[in-house]
């Protein structure tokens, strides 16, 4: 990845009518980086990609594409390649033709065409395909055409609108490596949309989640999950859930239900919290669970459910308070009904500002 | 029990079989007749019209016919005119089609709305300013006079948006992203996509065309520039009386051209008739 800025979007909004899709957005992409836009249906990241490929015009804003205003350039000069959630291929034409056609219409040399050709079908493993029509492809198959056909006009910025999500989820995992190793290989700049967030914590060197049309964070996946800017993020990344409780701080101490669960470290003092009541976020997999109380901070609780993946185990508890959260341990002894105690991994603890829902470290 | 039920279902279905019989033959009847009585003198024909097998079979009406009237050159004048209006109907109206489906322009509403509004003005009623306009242009008695004003049609227009619904958008915008010319993408994308669509709406504007009656009435005065129902009204109580066995051998030759373009295109008409709802 260089430190050239091939994409930049600059308090870009986009208005149906009276509706905000997007509220703000600004973004800049570096050359080479796989960026992930990820958010819920409807939040945007769609109509950003839309607005990135130059379908739709932005309402206010603009966008740069290698330092120039996208608005004012064609969409040849633009340079950029599109792989769509339906494939789009041509129905009327065979796997070679698909990837061929656009090349053809521009006029690229007939040998410069086949090696170019050549190269893409035998990386995607379509070779034996290459005679074949849309039709009489699988799920799989198609959408590597949808990626070669964007592949072949090597084009600076090649952005993918989910494309992974009518394919069969055991091919899923497959295709994804494969768009990874293809980014790996040659280092283009990729802008991609998803839902799914393994997808998105898999691909992206940088992921950029998205919500009601404003950018909520944009960093590594490692800072998304570990050090997430506000409870949506938060939220939004990890299954399950992260669990979030209610607490109050009082001279040192965070209060839940007027139990301690965190006391005199070092971290919150260094917040010096101003409002008393906190939002607290702590990932399943930091939740501790045990039968015996051994430590001060331990807190009783009983397991209401027991889901076994066989990798782990995802317990429920019923805490006090008539709450519930969501622990994630590996060989679990316990059954539904143990009465246990619970605490939490003190430096995983996340804290959002009760009214904002910002991170207060942040 | 098993074996009542599939009983049951057998009846059922050779019940429904023997009513679609009976329909079919209804349809059938008449083109049986006429080709029939194509095949009988004139007496026969006239003391036993409803008799299916001739009793004295003769091809001396069809023989009559090439004699009284150029036959050739009737026939190519309705497939000369026929050809004319079915291409002109189909290029006008995948291209407006087009236009009204993928490009933004000012009134386009306005426009699609006045275009298939012309669907519900009777056909007399530009019958008159038609024909004056065919007058003017000195077009009387030419096929060109006929085709003229059917080239474009709104039903046309209507069908291939229609048809074009089918294919995603993302199709065209990733043709679009490609920097691919709007008439190649026609050429290219849309056309060959709609080409079940395209033969055979025009198989029914060919089989309209070749049927049309009233119109070329009223261009074609000439007897050498006469499409085939204008030929076959010649027989019909016209000068010297209905000559019924003539008329049928008339008929019988009107109705093979439609006929060859039904048997070719079948498939796509019927898919087409069924999907479009159309006649």
């Amino acid at each position: 990845m260089s430190n050239k800025v091939i994409l930049e979007l600059n308090d870009v909004t986009k208005n149906y009518k009276k509706t905000n899709i997007i509220r703000k957005m600004n973004l800049q992409v570096k050359e080479g980086e796989f960026l992930v836009m990820l958010g819920p249906s409807g939040c945007g990241k769609s109509t950003t990609l839309r607005m990135i490929a130059g379908l739709e015009a932005p309402s206010t804003g603009e966008i740069l594409i290698d330092g120039r205003n996208s608005e004012k350039i064609s969409s040849f000069e633009r340079n950029i390649a599109m792989v769509f959630q339906d494939y789009a291929l041509y129905p009327n034409m065979t796997v070679y033709q698909n990837l061929e056609y656009s090349l053809k219409v521009h006029k690229v040399k007939k040998e410069e065409r086949q090696k170019r050709l050549e190269a893409i079908l035998e990386t995607l493993n379509l070779t034996a395909y290459r005679d074949r029509l849309p039709g009489q492809l699988s799920g799989g198959q198609k959408q590597r055409v949808a990626l070669g056909r964007g592949m072949v006009k090597q084009s600076k910025i090649f952005l993918l609108d989910e494309p992974l999500s009518n394919i069969d989820v055991q091919l899923r995992e497959k295709a994804r490596d494969e768009i990874q190793a293809l980014h790996e290989k040659n280092h283009q700049t990729i802008v991609y949309v998803t839902h799914d967030q393994l997808e998105a914590m898999a691909l992206g060197d940088r992921i950029a989640i998205i919500n009601d049309g404003i950018i909520q964070m944009i960093d590594t996946p490692d800072n998304i999950y570990n050090h997430p800017t506000n409870l949506f993020v938060a939220q939004f990344i990890g299954t399950p859930k992260i669990n979030t409780l209610e607490v109050t701080y009082d001279q040192g101490k965070l209060l839940f239900n007027e139990e301690v669960v965190l006391s005199n470290t070092e971290r919150l003092r260094k917040l010096a919290l101003a409002s008393n009541r906190l939002c607290l976020g702590i990932r399943p997999e930091h939740v501790i669970v045990k039968k015996e109380r051994t430590d001060l901070l331990d807190l009783p609780a009983q397991v209401e459910t027991v889901v076994d993946y066989g990798r782990y185990q995802q317990l429920t508890l019923n805490i006090k308070g008539n709450q519930s959260i969501k622990a994630i341990i590996t060989n679990s002894v316990f059954v539904s009904g143990d009465k246990v105690y619970f605490s939490f991994v003190a430096e995983k603890i996340l804290l959002f500002d009760y009214e904002n829902k910002k991170n207060l470290e942040n | 029990m098993k074996g009542e039920r599939a009983d049951m279902n057998k009846l059922k279905e050779s019940g429904w079989h023997f009513l679609l019989i009976v329909i079919c033959l209804v349809l059938l009847l008449p083109v049986l007749f006429m080709i029939s009585n194509s095949f009988k003198t004139l007496q026969d024909s006239y003391h036993s019209m409803l008799q299916l097998i001739p009793t004295h079979p003769t091809f001396s009406n069809y023989l009559t016919l090439d004699k009284q009237i150029n036959l050739f050159r009737i026939v190519w004048n309705t497939f000369f005119m026929a050809t004319i209006v079915t291409l002109g109907k189909i290029i006008t109206g995948l291209l407006a089609a087009y236009a009204f489906k993928y490009f933004s322009f000012k009134g386009k509403k306005f426009f699609y709305f006045a275009f298939i509004s012309t669907i519900f003005v009777p056909f007399t009623v530009v019958m008159i300013p038609n024909f004056l306009v065919i007058f003017k242009l000195n077009l009387l008695n030419t096929a060109l006079g006929v085709a003229l004003p059917q080239l474009c049609d709104a039903t046309g227009i209507m069908l291939f948006l229609k048809a074009m619904d089918k294919i995603p958008n993302s199709l065209i915008e990733s043709v679009r992203i490609d920097d691919i010319p709007s008439y190649k993408i026609l050429k290219d994308i849309v056309v060959p996509i709609l080409r079940p669509n395209i033969i055979s709406i025009g198989a029914i504007f060919f089989i309209n065309s070749w049927n049309e009656y009233v119109w070329p009435t009223l261009i074609l005065k000439d007897k050498n520039s006469f499409t085939l129902p204008l030929a076959l009204q010649n027989y019909i109580s016209s000068e010297g009386g209905t000559n019924f066995p003539l008329a049928m051998a008339l008929s019988t030759i009107m109705i093979i051209v439609p006929l060859l373009i039904y048997l070719i295109f079948q498939r796509y008409i019927l898919n087409s008739i069924s999907s479009s709802g159309l006649k």
